[in-house]
């Protein structure tokens, strides 16, 4: 068994001054990347789809995001005249908020020093930040429980029923899944989980059974194709979100979209060596690289493959992921004992 | 409250007081609501602030555990009962006082004249002795998981015990149904 290292060892702390001007910076960021997600993912599915996509506002419909925006913003919020109305209009801003503060734990570059001030490569370093991850990410799925069941409508109450089982059969296997990383990087910290694997390796290796199951749970968490029963548009017409319209409707997007961003970068930090890569001056563009590789693949799946049948979902869930996930963790920490 | 005196810190008592009444509070409104969805909320509520002075007690892990487990995971089984039962529930003490009523209320009783008790002994300076604290492993993981698996093994390995006969149970309870319908 290896020396133990100080928790945050070697780490400076830095003015909260710099602090709060990243976390603005790394929020505008993120809705940024949101709002041209949106814009990638329907030019790639139609692509795939040998369509054109979006192509008429502004050069190759780059505009899109905005003007969607706009009119999202112009447009009425309904409200449904039995809604709970403190519920019905928390729960959009709850899954949001809880959404864009996820992200602020995430490392996305070594650190830097600018005249003589120190600045962190992430918004704030705390020594559980992989916990914090899923307890913070646990409690935005309120938002969608709560403001399904605050529409008083039957679409939007089945909706939120299928978001509360999927996302309690799936978080388990999820953290099971980084369980493996935890036990080879020694730490709960995602930074010190970094820098052990430039150390040694990176651990999608090892770790290639973890990472499947990291994916899959991951897609399934964040309501994507082929799990999207949460918002089966054939079945539920819209989902928990069916009686939500203009930016509340937005806030919801907002939330499942940067959901999806941070799970990709977490899956970047914990098997793909976070902001490490070949040149290493290039630091948070190495990690951007590879954030963007994972959320191809987020839309690809959506482009390839067709809804799981709800008995299918809670099968795989249940009576796949999670055994396999058991045993991945147990043989993880055999090997990391006995090696 | 005496962590503030200590440190001094006018942000960890403001904490301390939001975080201790929104406590009192949501609990309060667990058992007031007749609504069992807004109950189930507040219990969530509860939870939460209770992290909160967990926090401030330096327990980060105990606190994330705390709001990941019980308050992201297990409270999302309650909605998703209630809300597809749905329906509302009787009023409290409705029918007059029922033989758990009753037991709720005595075991609430001994809790708070317990609380009251420590309260005083702390006051007169009769349990106060200086902890031992290592400040870099204190809370953490490592030290929570050394604990565990040394001075407090046995309790441990009875808690898992209870809740694999737990899980047994519901398996079986579900299975039996099953067989019914």
């Amino acid at each position: 068994m290896p020396a133990l290292p100080a928790p945050g060892a070697g780490q400076v702390n830095e003015v909260w001054w710099i602090s709060v001007i990243k976390a603005l910076v790394i929020i505008n960021l993120l809705m940024l990347t949101f709002a041209y997600m949106t814009w990638v993912e329907r030019k790639v599915l139609a692509r795939m789809q040998l369509r054109y996509g979006p192509n008429r506002a502004g050069p190759f419909g780059l505009l899109q995001p905005i003007a969607d925006l706009v009119k999202l913003i112009r447009k009425e919020s309904f409200f449904p005249a039995s809604a709970v109305d403190i519920l019905y209009i928390g729960a959009p801003v709850l899954s949001a908020f809880t959404a864009l503060a996820v992200f602020s734990v995430i490392p996305f570059g070594p650190g830097w020093e600018v005249n003589g001030w120190t600045i962190n490569g992430e918004v704030v370093n705390v020594p559980i930040s992989l916990v914090l991850i899923f307890a913070l990410s646990s409690l935005g799925i309120y938002g969608f429980i709560v403001g399904g069941w605050a529409s008083d409508s039957k679409y939007a109450l089945l909706g939120s029923m299928r978001t509360c089982a999927q996302m309690v059969s799936y978080e388990v296997s999820l953290t099971f899944a980084v369980l493996g990383v935890v036990i080879m990087g020694q730490s709960l910290s995602l930074v010190d989980i970094v820098h052990k694997q430039a150390e040694t390796f990176w651990f999608f290796g090892p770790q290639f059974v973890g990472l499947l199951i990291f994916f899959i749970a991951g897609v399934a968490e964040t309501n994507r194709p082929p799990f999207d029963l949460p918002e089966a548009e054939t079945e539920l017409v819209a989902g928990y979100h069916t009686e939500y319209s203009g930016m509340r409707f937005g806030l919801f997007q907002m939330g499942e979209y940067v959901n999806m961003i941070t799970l990709s970068a977490l899956a970047v930090t914990l098997f793909f060596g976070g902001w490490y890569g070949p040149y290493a001056p290039l630091g948070p563009l190495w990690f951007l690289l590879k954030l963007a590789v994972i959320l191809f693949v987020f839309m690809w799946l959506r482009a390839t493959l067709p809804r799981l049948r709800y008995d299918q979902l809670m099968r795989l869930g249940w009576k796949m992921l999670l055994p396999l996930a058991t045993i991945n963790a147990v043989v993880t920490a055999a090997l990391v004992v006995a090696l | 409250m005496i962590l503030a005196a200590d440190a001094g810190n006018i942000l960890v008592w403001i904490v301390w007081v939001v975080a201790a009444f929104a406590c009192i509070g949501s609990g309060i409104a667990v058992i007031s609501f007749s609504n069992p969805f807004y109950s189930a909320l507040s219990l969530i509520g509860n939870l939460a602030s209770l992290a909160a002075l967990y926090l401030l007690l330096s327990a980060e892990f105990v606190a994330a555990a705390q709001v990941l487990v019980y308050a992201g995971a297990v409270m999302v089984m309650f909605l998703f009962v209630i809300a597809y039962l749905g329906g509302q529930a009787d009023a409290p003490w409705a029918g007059g006082p029922s033989w758990q009523s009753i037991a709720a209320v005595c075991a609430s009783a001994a809790l708070l004249v317990e609380v009251i008790v420590v309260i005083g002994l702390k006051s007169g300076g009769r349990l106060s002795h200086e902890a031992t604290v290592d400040s870099a492993f204190y809370g953490r993981p490592y030290q929570i998981g050394t604990l565990f698996l040394t001075d407090h093994l046995l309790a441990f390995e009875i808690t898992s015990i209870v809740l694999l006969i737990a899980a047994v149970g519901g398996v079986i309870l579900g299975a039996h149904s099953r067989e019914t319908t």
